[in-house]
């Protein structure tokens, strides 16, 4: 029963998807307010959502539409299995077993293959090219996002999410003694939402929405409300493993509220990276970077 | 070279008002030469049509009923109006002018949109000309 | 019919328009990548040609300035100053000083108008809101300026034959001087912003590069020619209006590339703001309009003027009627599109909305040109006899 419970209602569904919303909410205003617009009220990601599951979905000629209606259902499923594993809003995860942070960075990553597949599975060219442009970039951020989540666990001694942040609760927080980590973590993070200057493989300009081109409606409903998501499970992760363990609920989501204004801050900064720019900055700081702090943690473990 | 410069617009922004004027519920003031609605003043009228001919957009008929007597009516298309102001440079007589207190001139009927000026009775007579031939006739009657 | 991708001969071919986010107006552009890297590019114009060179031949010389003035909505002024130049010439007659001077003064806010709006668009195209939102903001100002002036905050009808329509007393100029001094302000920062940030350089700095010779080959116009050192400013090289009185430093940047067609349009809008001052300091007193006849004289005649885009070539004809005989426009996008063509080959797919851009483009304003299929390519030219044909085919 309260295995149920804890799907459908808190932690997992209806409680996170609204988080989702309210976070996406906060970026956008803080975004428009940092460029000094008004922004949306409070209930628009929540009226979106409504309206494009209210609306028809038009399955385009020369789909598999199997995998097209399928698609958004996994990458949301992807990311609200994902919910379960991390101490969300400051709570105790639902589930736990050892190795499950590397099942939780999979799960989000079914986001991101979903988006792509979808992309690929259309015959629109915008799709075609956002889908390919999706998939580079998971290639890109993927492995220097999970080393630089694979610090905190190095230096705890474990793969589980659970025990990470007892030992980042017991030690001074960890983006002082991993700087470097933390820093990739959070901008893997914007990447991964592909979020500006990440947001190449949905550039407007170019190739309209990208690998959602052509999707309306519920599916699109959906690979939003799974953004949403994602968006909470990376803050959630990087605030308990970074800055300082699970500590008091209201005292855990203010700090992810302050990683939210970091990031809303960096997106309006930012201008938008070509891929091929994305894929080398990834590649040839990012990546290096965050490896030669794993090594230098692994080396001082080995030394302790 | 430096990184993310706009920086201090983003902060300052904070704690600015944002830009944007909601507009039903606040309202600029209309600057002084703002070209609005036009207006017409029967009292120096020679209903020579000078201001029909050269308006662009056929947005002013000058029905004359009777030259002798100066009955003249003057319908204003305010829908056809580019507020371009050849009009008012072109009477002879300096009988139009457009003001800037009437600017918001959306609406939902097309009838608000047709403007009549002139003696009353002279309205009432186009009004009823019109009616009996027809709302076509409206444009065989003027100069 | 289901939709296939143009895949024939492992060719991929990507539509930009005629309806597309990058387009804010119709045009259609076919570029065939190899990955994401531009191999060729074709363009189609003509989605909004909306007979306005033939409009004139019905309308008195008067109500044409009004149809001419809205072939461009943002550079609307430029186009009817042309006109008036080109008709006061027809019919002998030249416009009072203090007319003059205003009109150079409308034009070159109007110059700041435009090439602010070019800056948000070229930086929302390259991914970058917060210059777009701010620059757009900023561009209030001058707007509200203009309609201060004039009374419209578009098409401002500021012109009429033989003059202008709207002066300006004591406090329109020291509005105007506060709207600049902050402007100014402003400007100094964009300038600052489009020549140092460092994420926005790694989007313009050598791309999109044009030399001075593709530019004079191609005929490329105004601060897109003058960002690669082409010396051509009509301000300068052909004054008209009141830029004799007032004359304009030339803008220029060799670099050629999209970083320096920012900096020249930012650079220009200091000039104008400069100009304008000058101009407030030193305004001539007298009428505003002479009387322009209702028949202009038969001949003909031409008339440039340097609109935000670069020149802006007015013909006109007269046959002595109170109607034209022929006016013929020539915008500056027209020439500045064949060159996206040339040089979109060659890079990367993220970069052609920023190259297209690059010229400021206004679309409206070159649909005025008969679209000649390529028969080589395949497309077929028909004869009128096919044509009629087809015309009958298709209604049966
Ligand atoms: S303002 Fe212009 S468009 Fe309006 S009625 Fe007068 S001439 Fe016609
Ligand atoms: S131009 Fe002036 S005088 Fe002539 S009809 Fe029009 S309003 Fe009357």
């Amino acid at each position: 029963m309260s295995a149920i419970a804890a799907l459908l209602i808190f932690p997992g569904g209806v409680f996170l998807l609204l988080v989702g919303m309210i976070y996406e909410w906060i970026d956008r205003k803080l975004v428009a307010r940092f460029q000094n617009r008004m922004g949306p009220r409070w209930f628009q990601p929540l009226a979106d959502t409504i309206k494009l599951l209210a609306k028809e979905e038009v399955v385009p000629d020369g789909v598999d539409a199997r995998l097209f209606f399928t698609l958004p259902v996994i990458a949301l499923a992807g990311a609200m299995t994902a919910a379960l594993y991390v101490p969300l809003v400051g709570f105790e995860a639902s589930y736990s077993f050892s190795g499950d942070l590397i099942v939780t960075v999979y799960m989000l990553s079914l986001l991101t293959l979903g988006t792509g597949l979808a992309g690929a599975n259309t015959l629109n060219r915008f799709s075609l090219i956002g889908a390919t442009r999706t998939l580079t970039q998971l290639f890109s951020y993927e492995a220097p996002f999970l080393l630089a989540l694979l610090g905190p666990a190095i230096v705890a001694d474990s793969w589980q999410i659970g025990e990470i942040t007892d030992y980042a609760g017991d030690h001074v927080w960890l983006l002082v003694t991993q700087p470097i980590g933390f820093l990739v973590a959070l901008i893997g993070l914007m990447g991964k939402l592909e979020l500006p200057p990440f947001d190449a493989p949905e550039a407007e300009t170019e190739i309209v929405a990208g690998a959602l081109t052509e999707y309306s409606g519920r599916g699109l409903a959906l690979f939003h409300l799974g953004k949403g998501v994602e968006l909470v499970i990376g803050l959630t992760l990087v605030a308990a493993f970074y800055l300082g363990g699970v500590t008091h609920p209201l005292i855990f989501v203010a700090k992810t509220l302050a990683l939210l204004s970091i990031l809303a801050g960096l997106q309006a900064l930012m201008t938008r990276l070509r891929i091929d720019q994305t894929v080398g900055l990834w590649w040839r700081y990012g990546a290096l970077l965050v490896l030669a702090q794993f090594l230098a943690l692994i080396v001082w473990e080995g030394v302790m | 070279m430096r990184l993310g410069s706009m920086w201090r617009d983003a902060l300052s922004a904070l704690v600015r008002e944002p830009a944007t004027q909601q507009y039903p519920f606040e309202r600029l003031q209309a600057p002084e030469h703002l070209r609005s609605k036009l207006h017409w003043d029967l009292t120096n009228c020679t209903g020579c049509g000078l201001c029909a001919k050269d308006c662009p957009s056929d947005a002013i008929d000058v029905i004359v009923l009777d030259k002798k007597a100066r009955k003249f009516v003057f319908r204003y298309h305010v829908d056809r109006c580019t507020f371009c102001s050849q009009c008012v440079m072109s009477c002879p007589k300096k009988c139009l002018e457009m003001a800037n207190d009437e600017w918001e001139l959306a609406s939902l009927t097309p009838d608000d949109f047709l403007v009549y000026y002139g003696n009353e009775e002279d309205v009432e007579t186009v009004l009823a000309a019109a009616a009996s031939n027809g709302a076509d006739a409206s444009s065989t009657d003027t100069e | 019919m289901p939709t296939t991708p143009t895949q024939e001969n492992d060719v991929f071919r990507i539509p930009i328009g005629p309806q597309h986010p990058a387009l804010k107006e119709p045009g259609h552009f076919e570029f065939t990548v190899d990955g994401e890297v531009v191999t060729a590019a074709t363009l189609r114009l003509g989605y909004v040609h909306r007979g306005i060179e033939k409009g004139t031949e019905g309308r008195n010389w008067i109500q044409s300035l009004y149809l001419l003035e809205r072939v461009c909505g943002i550079c609307s002024h430029v186009h009817a100053t042309a006109y008036c130049l080109g008709v006061e010439k027809l019919a002998g007659v030249e416009a009072p000083p203090r007319a003059q001077a205003i009109r150079v003064l409308v034009a070159e806010l109007e110059r700041i108008h435009s090439h602010m709006l070019w800056l948000g668009v070229a930086a929302h195209e390259a991914g970058f809101d917060m210059l777009f939102m701010y620059s757009w903001r900023d561009r209030e100002t001058v707007m509200n300026l203009l309609e201060g002036i004039t009374g419209n905050r578009v098409n401002y009808s500021a012109n009429q034959l033989g003059g202008v329509k709207c002066d300006i007393d004591g406090e329109q100029a020291d509005d105007i001087r506060v709207g600049l001094d902050f402007l100014e302000g402003r400007i100094k920062h964009y300038l600052d912003v489009v020549s140092q940030d460092t994420m926005f350089l790694r989007r313009t700095r050598g791309i999109g590069v044009m030399t001075r010779e593709d530019c004079e080959r191609m005929g490329i116009v105004g601060p897109t020619a003058r960002a690669s050192g082409v010396e051509l400013d009509l301000r300068v090289h052909a004054p008209y209006a009141a830029y004799p009185e007032h004359p304009v430093n030339l803008v220029t940047a060799t670099a050629g590339d999209l970083e320096a067609r920012f900096i020249v349009r930012v650079n220009e809008l200091f000039e104008s703001i400069r100009l304008i001052r000058e101009i407030l300091d030193d305004l001539p007193e007298g009428d505003l309009s002479v009387r322009v006849p209702r028949r202009i004289p038969a001949g003909e005649t031409i008339s440039r003027v340097e609109a935000p885009r670069g020149e802006l070539f007015y013909y006109i004809k007269s046959n002595r009627s109170d109607m034209a005989d022929r006016v013929k426009v020539r915008t500056p996008t027209l020439p500045n599109m064949a060159s996206v063509l040339e040089i979109a080959v060659g890079h990367q797919l993220a970069d052609i909305p920023m190259i297209l851009t690059g010229i400021d483009p206004c679309f409206s304003c070159n649909d005025r040109m008969v679209a000649i299929n390529d028969p080589s390519r395949g497309e077929q030219a028909w004869t009128w006899e096919q044509l009629r044909q087809y015309g009958i085919e298709y209604y049966r």
